[in-house]
């Protein structure tokens, strides 16, 4: 058996708890991020208990109390049909971060195993997935999912799909690079020439010795995917009202701008929020796993 | 997208008159060079989308050909009479069936001719033979005489008011059929040109551009170019009511149609901005498919609408309606049995027909124009009280062309439970909701309740008649149809709209009339 020579640790005598609460010492950002995205995520499984007005997240309106200023009663004040913003808001947590997760994992489970297979078989096989990968890429995943979202009827499942499908070319092409270089490296040699079945090769040796700028990059996507499915709903294709999704709320607040300010501000500062956490998140991974910065002691 | 009208209902709709310096032109024997200006007319939705030809043009377009085609006579809002333009006096047999009309002289075509008895009736032929638009308002018109150079007599197979259907505001335009020679006039209005002997004329058509339409000063404008007019009208579309509010706040537009309640209420006290609210003829319709939904469930959606709710969360654009007619127009009646928002009632029909809460679902789907945020607004609330009675409803918004096709579509599977959309009268007169909307259709057109009942078409077939000859008995019968229409339920009266306009104080001679909706008469402004 022959292990693979990275990700060795570094420390063994240290349990692997202190040293990552010593990494994320070490590493603001990945400490601010961390913080961020814990904060989101209380609030998105909290929001029931959180939320002033549940009920406001779903069918209820208040027509006699729209567009109520922030106030002691609705610290962010109410929509167009008189919802309680904060509730709102809380429950979006539910929605976009959720959307995120979702494109993401569909984009690994497609990008993933097509990357992997292109790097690690070469050939044929490589040019082909590469070319199909070239096609996606040549547009920008914004535009890929806003032209595929506008086929698709207006709804979460559409945008899920539509950002997935222009967001997991991304991952195959980092995969593909990633396997190449691994695949080429003199243990996997020494696997092959011990007889090695393939699949052990690739499922023992080159995936996990692949998988680290990966699990980077997702992070660093959350943010994107985020901003993406905000775009989409913002523009009528991706969430419908009663969903509170904030793209959706800073759509539907667009008219009232200027007078009440509160129906975009939030929902907006909520977006910027997530992203800008998720952002931090993944930039510290990325300082934190990258052996040339690393932060591990 | 006629009855859809972009911003009139939409709070967003943005009527932009924008006002600029070009160089001044002396025009016509007036004097003085006119003060020259750009009147600019925003919409976040495309101005021409209905076509060019005066005949048919049965949409938004109005706005525009308002300025480039004059009717025989036109409805004044302060008089309530009716004002000469084309004609300058008419008068009719006491049986009400000839009707003789004296035509302004010297007024020319921008084709350069002269408009004369003979073209007047060659082009109210022409509209009635192509049957678009409004053009039933010259559907009692049995012949056209042109005893004299100058003259028009009607004569009419039923007794109708003629000089107050002479005066819509559509499919009675006088327009020069010659203008395109031997070769098709539709075509050539289509190109597109016009042929109209209004004060403006076609300069430049950008279909789907922001700067859609520009019309310019037609110099043999009978009216003259002495003293103070806008001699330039941009038609400029702005998706956005907040955009065209601050080109106001700028002082780049000076004219803003309606906005959202909210938005027209923050602009109160800023310098150099009027506001102005008026009741207008125009509501909001949410049309119930009649061969989907059953009586019972019609009428529970009707109880289901939370009318006061939608009144207080529009803030003043939105007034309660009573039956379909709205108050100012003849057929108004303010004691009809009318549906009070009532969940209780509304839940018992919903059980009768196998619905409500506790039964199992009922599924519905509703449509309304994308980017009109009162349609917005009233969608959600409909939404949030059928809910409440185990009625899904999903909402769909459309742009106006597909929202419009989809309830036009040759398959009733294809088409929406609720169709949402703005309607007012063709001229000052309720006729235009019964015949467009009640009317059997065999094709639906604007019927997309696709409502039938065959009592109410014969009862609509003679009400203009009876209007012309006997108004009281027109008026009765008006109100006989409206108390069977409210009882069926095949439309639920929304509200009716308040216009709400803002505008700069660079000019004056703004009037509202409501019997041309959202058409500004930009000659008649004073920069």
């Amino acid at each position: 058996m022959i292990e693979s020579p990275v990700l060795a640790p570094p420390d063994a005598a240290v349990p692997r708890g202190a040293r990552a609460l010593r990494a994320l010492r070490a590493n603001p950002l990945l400490l601010a991020g961390a913080a961020l995205v814990l904060l989101i995520v209380l609030a998105a499984v909290l929001a029931p208990l959180l939320a002033p007005y549940p009920g406001d997240a779903g069918t209820a309106t208040h027509p006699f109390a729209a567009l109520r200023p922030p106030s002691a009663a609705h610290p962010f004040g109410t929509d167009e049909v008189g919802r309680d913003i904060l509730s709102r808001v809380l429950y979006g947590a539910r929605v976009s971060p959720l959307i995120a997760v979702v494109v993401l994992a569909i984009a690994c489970a497609v990008g993933v195993p097509l990357g992997v297979a292109a790097g690690f078989f070469g050939g044929w096989l490589d040019e082909a997935i590469m070319r199909v990968t070239d096609v996606f890429l040549a547009f920008p995943p914004l535009l890929l999912a806003l032209a595929l979202a506008a086929v698709l009827p207006a709804s979460l499942v559409s945008v899920t799909v539509a950002i997935a499908a222009s967001w997991w070319p991304w991952y195959a092409r980092l995969l593909r690079g990633q396997a190449a270089s691994v695949a080429g490296r003199p243990y996997i040699e020494a696997c092959r020439a011990l007889g090695i079945s393939r699949a052990r090769i690739v499922f023992r040796h080159i995936l996990p010795n692949s998988v680290t700028p990966l699990l980077v990059q997702v992070s660093l996507d959350v943010g994107g995917v985020i901003l993406t499915a905000s775009a989409l709903s913002f523009l009528g294709l991706g969430a419908q009202d009663p969903v509170p999704d904030w793209g959706l709320m800073v759509a539907e607040g667009q008219g009232y701008f200027t007078p009440d300010w509160w129906l975009v501000t939030f929902p907006g500062l909520a977006i910027l929020l997530t992203a800008f956490a998720f952002n931090l998140l993944g930039d510290g991974l990325r300082d934190m796993l990258d052996p040339r910065r690393s932060f591990l002691p | 997208m006629r009855r859809h009208r972009a911003r009139a209902a939409a709070p967003g709709a943005a009527l932009a008159l924008l006002l600029a310096a070009c160089g001044g032109g002396s025009y016509g024997s007036g004097g003085k060079a006119a003060a020259s200006a750009v009147f600019t007319y925003d919409t976040y939705t495309q101005v021409m989308v209905d076509g060019w030809d005066p005949a048919t043009e049965y949409s938004n377009g109005i706005i525009a050909m308002s300025n480039m085609y004059e009717t025989l006579t036109r409805y004044n809002p302060v008089t309530h009479q009716l004002d000469p333009l084309l004609a300058t006096r008419w008068s009719h047999s006491p049986d009400g069936l000839t009707w003789t009309f004296q035509l302004r002289h010297g007024v020319r075509f921008h084709t350069g001719r002269l408009m004369t008895a003979q073209a007047a009736r060659a082009a109210i032929l022409r509209t009635k033979r192509l049957g678009g638009g409004a053009s039933y308002i010259w559907g009692a018109v049995k012949s056209i005489d042109t005893p004299g150079p100058f003259t028009l007599v009607f004569h009419l197979s039923y007794p109708s008011p003629l000089a107050l259907e002479a005066s819509a505001d559509y499919s009675a335009y006088i327009y020069d059929t010659r203008a395109a020679g031997q070769g098709s006039l539709t075509k050539w209005l289509n190109a597109p040109h016009d042929a109209g002997t209004g004060p403006y004329t076609l300069q430049s058509w950008h279909n789907g551009q922001e700067f859609e339409v520009v019309l310019k000063a037609f110099r043999g404008y009978w009216g003259g170019w002495s003293g103070r007019h806008f001699t330039k009208v941009v038609f400029r579309v702005v998706p956005q009511d907040t955009t065209a509010a601050q080109l106001l706040r700028a002082g780049q537009v000076s004219f803003v149609e309606q906005m959202s309640p909210s938005l027209w209420a923050s602009l109160r006290g800023a310098p150099g901005i009027r506001l102005v609210s008026a009741p207008s003829w125009q509501n909001l319709l949410a049309q119930l498919n009649t061969q989907a939904l059953s009586l019972p469930v019609r009428q529970a959606i009707s109880y289901a609408t939370d009318y006061p709710g939608i009144i207080a969360a529009l803030k003043g654009a939105a007034v309660p309606s009573s039956g379909i007619v709205p108050a100012g127009l003849f057929g108004h009646f303010t004691n009809l049995p009318s549906y009070a928002y009532d969940p209780a009632r509304a839940a018992r029909l919903l059980r009768q027909a196998g619905y409500g809460p506790g039964r199992r679902p009922l599924s519905l789907t509703l449509t309304y124009t994308a980017g009109d945020s009162n349609e917005q607004v009233v969608a959600t609330l409909l939404k949030s009280t059928l809910a409440r009675l185990n009625v899904r409803l999903s909402v769909q918004p459309l742009a106006w062309a597909t929202q419009w096709a989809k309830g036009k579509s040759a398959s009733p599977a294809a088409r929406q439970d609720i169709f949402v959309e703005y309607w007012w009268p063709d001229y000052a007169d309720p006729y235009s909701w019964f015949v467009n909307l009640l009317q059997t259709q065999k094709q639906p057109f604007f019927n997309l309740s696709y409502y039938s009942d065959r009592t109410l078409d014969s009862q609509i077939a003679r009400v203009e008649s009876l209007v012309a000859t006997n108004p009281a008995a027109g008026s009765a019968l008006y109100r006989t149809m409206q108390v069977e229409i409210l009882r069926q339920a095949p439309i639920v009266f929304l509200y009716n709209t308040n216009y709400q306009y803002a505008m700069t104080t660079t000019f004056s001679g703004f009037q509202v009339n409501p019997a041309y909706p959202n058409v500004v008469f930009a000659y008649d402004l004073r920069p």
